[in-house]
């Protein structure tokens, strides 16, 4: 203990001030891509008390769907597309494509469930993980799919400001505005629409809500493409950003945003937001100062200890509980 | 009351001891007697194949079991190659625990038709396994393990395996640290170097390899941790210390090296990258200038060529000890069947299996393949690959393409 305590003051003090600002830096732009995935998450709670655990692979479908459209359009060494249309193509077919998935999800993985136990549900959600993963790991042949960023999409990676020095590249700007934009998007939604409003509803009391005329299973159906649509385009800037998407991407990235969602307080949406902003920035400064190796670790010791002293996150609310 | 639940529980411990015990002997008894069954030489035989087939290193898995069929190809295409050999496949997942592996083995060991084994493909499966392969009278070949106390114990360290019962195609980590180790400091000149595990043993155990080979020449070395499922690399990337001139990944996945070097260059990181023999994937691992120990090859061999050439240019190098093991294994039983007129055991063929010897072509390494008996040189032991096998060292060009350069 007292060694890890010695190389963490070593290297805060070896890192300085820059390498605190690079941190962060970092950290908020991974946490805005946990919050997009986060908010799929705390949508689909919020309305069903599911814990949708298949919403991880919707984000790693969304970012193949891109790496597919990229392929189509000439491939990553020489698209048909210039570089603003190219990525318009690919984030509206990867967020559609998401979207649909998360439908045809919730009508033949959760509906049928609807007035199961619920256990029944997360059961069958694990089993959606797992039909994904296999899926795409039987049409990928099991290879990495390489948005091969540099050639194609050198732009986004060269300097749009420096703060004291450090660079801040245009596609960090553009996940962290996007993410902004999309949860401002998404508040406007379900705050001043009448979809929303359904939502809001449905959420509160569904039977009430159906017998006031809402068509809940509608809502519900929206829900989940909303928050897939959300997914699919944190996949595309996963893939732009990291280079490569994988099969397996969507297990460690869906817990983590879950971890998100736990900690901005689980159906919330400025919450899912915040967390994932949280979760990125701990978990930066936690493999930067500590070692790589410590990452995941307090990441999910976040989670347990929320889980335990503050099960409704920081801006969740308490739910009263009809007996 | 009390003694009630002690009479209950002493019955129910009993119970289950005799249980265990009787399961346990009946799956040893049933090894026992597949491994002492007569195996018909007329008939094509089995060769059991463990490796990665899902799982997180799939990829380099399929470059494995890629491989293992084009032996299996070349080996039945000859006539004069008898008998006919056939693979079957055990996914051993190797992400980065090995219950899958145990299955495997138990799955194999329990099979009459399987007669020799090829893999499995991680050091710890192997060791985990160890056990279940000798009951069975198996004695794998793999084409990917490299860690040194499979084949030689070391100070306060037992050989993992018993000799007779384990055999590879590649050279070991001693060999690839030494040799790492001396390319940064003796010819690339360079005496910062970072190193990064991914937190497997066999990362680790080659981190600490060459960092103690560097520290031994006085070069400065700091050190890193990633996981196997990490995407992200930019924390670390921001750790690392100012005046870095190498940074050494001994990682088993050859994409998060690609992936790496991308965000590395993303954050204006100009130091030169030194894989492994994990990330020497062709086609996978392209970071230019970027440095890897990787397995033997000889590209100059027409099976090598032909192979890429079907395989979209790509020679999947990771997958070719598995060839050479598949060859290995069909030259012991033509042996085992030729000394038994017709018939063997798997106890034959696990002993023909160290007799094997194969030609620089038949080998496709660069170099012929003959096992050694006893311990050699710093490292190499009973199981080891002898002569003048050794690690290369390639530098990704430009294009992506790799060449030898030590």
């Amino acid at each position: 203990m007292h060694l890890l305590l010695f190389n963490i003051y070593d290297q805060v003090r070896s890192l300085g001030w820059n390498g605190a600002f690079t941190l962060l830096r970092d950290g908020v732009v991974l946490g805005s891509l946990y919050s997009l995935v986060a908010l799929g998450y705390t949508m689909v709670y919020g309305i069903l008390k599911l814990l949708n655990f298949a919403h991880g692979d919707v984000f790693m479908v969304g970012a193949f769907i891109g790496f597919g459209v990229l392929a189509q359009l000439g491939g990553p060494l020489a698209p048909a597309l210039g570089l603003v249309p190219l990525l318009l193509v690919m984030f509206a077919v990867a967020m559609l494509g998401s979207g649909i998935l998360g439908v045809v999800i919730e009508r033949f993985a959760y509906r049928p469930l609807r007035n199961a136990p619920r256990i029944a549900p997360l059961i069958s959600a694990l089993g959606v993980v797992f039909f994904l993963e296999s899926s795409v790991q039987l049409i990928t042949n099991s290879t990495h799919s390489e948005y091969s960023t540099f050639p194609v999409f050198g732009p986004l990676f060269t300097p749009m400001f420096s703060v004291a020095g450090n660079p801040v590249t245009v596609v960090q700007v553009l996940i962290v505005l996007t993410a902004i934009g999309l949860m401002a998007a998404l508040m406007f939604l379900v705050y001043r629409t009448k979809l929303g409003k359904a939502m809001r509803a449905t959420s509160f009391d569904r039977e009430a809500a159906s017998m006031m005329g809402i068509d809940t299973d509608r809502v519900i159906s929206a829900t989940f493409f909303i928050g897939s649509v959300l997914a699919g385009a944190a996949g595309v800037m996963y893939g732009l950003y990291l280079s490569d998407t994988y099969f397996f991407v969507g297990f460690l990235y869906g817990l983590k945003a879950f971890t998100a969602a736990v900690v901005g307080g689980i159906g919330s949406i400025p919450g899912a937001m915040l967390g994932g902003v949280l979760v990125g920035v701990v978990e930066s400064f936690a493999g930067g100062y500590a070692g790589g190796q410590w990452k995941d670790i307090v990441v999910f010791g976040i989670l347990i200890l929320f889980l335990l002293v503050r099960p409704t996150g920081l801006l969740g609310s308490h739910a009263i509980q009809k007996v | 009351m009390l003694k009630r639940i002690g009479a209950l529980a002493v019955t129910g411990a009993v119970t289950a001891a005799i249980v265990a015990a009787t399961l346990g002997g009946t799956a040893s008894a049933r090894n026992n007697a597949v491994a002492a069954a007569s195996i018909n030489c007329k008939k094509t035989v089995t060769i059991g194949v463990a490796y990665p087939q899902t799982g997180p290193v799939a990829t380099l898995g399929a470059n494995q079991w890629n491989w293992a069929k084009t032996a299996m190809k070349a080996w039945n295409k000859n006539k004069k190659n008898k008998p006919k050999i056939a693979l079957l496949q055990g996914d051993t997942q190797l992400a980065g625990t090995t219950p899958q592996a145990l299955q495997v083995a138990h799955q194999f060991a329990s099979n009459s038709k399987i007669v020799a084994v090829t893999g499995p493909a991680g050091s710890q499966e192997m060791q985990d396994t160890a056990s279940v392969w000798k009951s069975a009278s198996l004695a794998p070949v793999s084409g990917s393990e490299t860690r040194v106390a499979l084949t030689r114990g070391t100070t306060g360290t037992p050989r993992e395996t018993t000799k007779g019962y384990f055999f590879r195609t590649v050279p070991n980590d001693g060999q690839q640290g030494d040799n790492v180790a001396a390319y940064i400091h003796n010819t690339l000149k360079k005496n910062k170097v970072e190193i990064i595990d991914d937190e497997e043993a066999y990362s680790t155990g080659l981190s600490a390899q060459v960092q103690a080979d560097l520290l031994k020449v006085n070069a400065h070395v700091t050190t890193n941790h990633v996981s196997q499922q990490d995407t992200d690399f930019s924390s670390v990337i921001d750790s690392i210390p100012s005046g870095t001139q190498v940074i050494y990944i001994p990682w088993q996945n050859a994409t998060q090296a690609q992936q790496f070097y991308t965000q590395l260059h993303a954050h204006g990181g100009k130091e030169i990258l030194f894989g492994s023999d994990g990330t020497d994937v062709p086609g996978t691992f392209t970071g230019n200038g970027s440095y890897v120990s990787g397995f033997p090859v000889d590209f100059s061999s027409t099976a090598v060529k032909s192979f890429a050439a079907s395989h979209g240019g790509d020679p999947e190098t990771f997958g070719i000890p598995s060839y050479t093991s598949v060859i290995v294994n069909a030259t012991a039983i033509k042996t085992a069947c030729k000394a038994g007129k017709g018939k063997t055991t798997r106890n034959a063929i696990r002993k023909d299996v160290p007799k094997v010897q194969l030609t620089t072509a038949q080998s496709l390494l660069g170099f012929p393949v003959k096992f050694l008996a006893k311990n050699a040189g710093k490292w190499q032991g009973p199981g080891d690959m002898g002569g003048t096998a050794a690690f290369g060292i390639y530098q990704i060009q430009a294009n992506g393409s790799y060449k030898r350069v030590g």
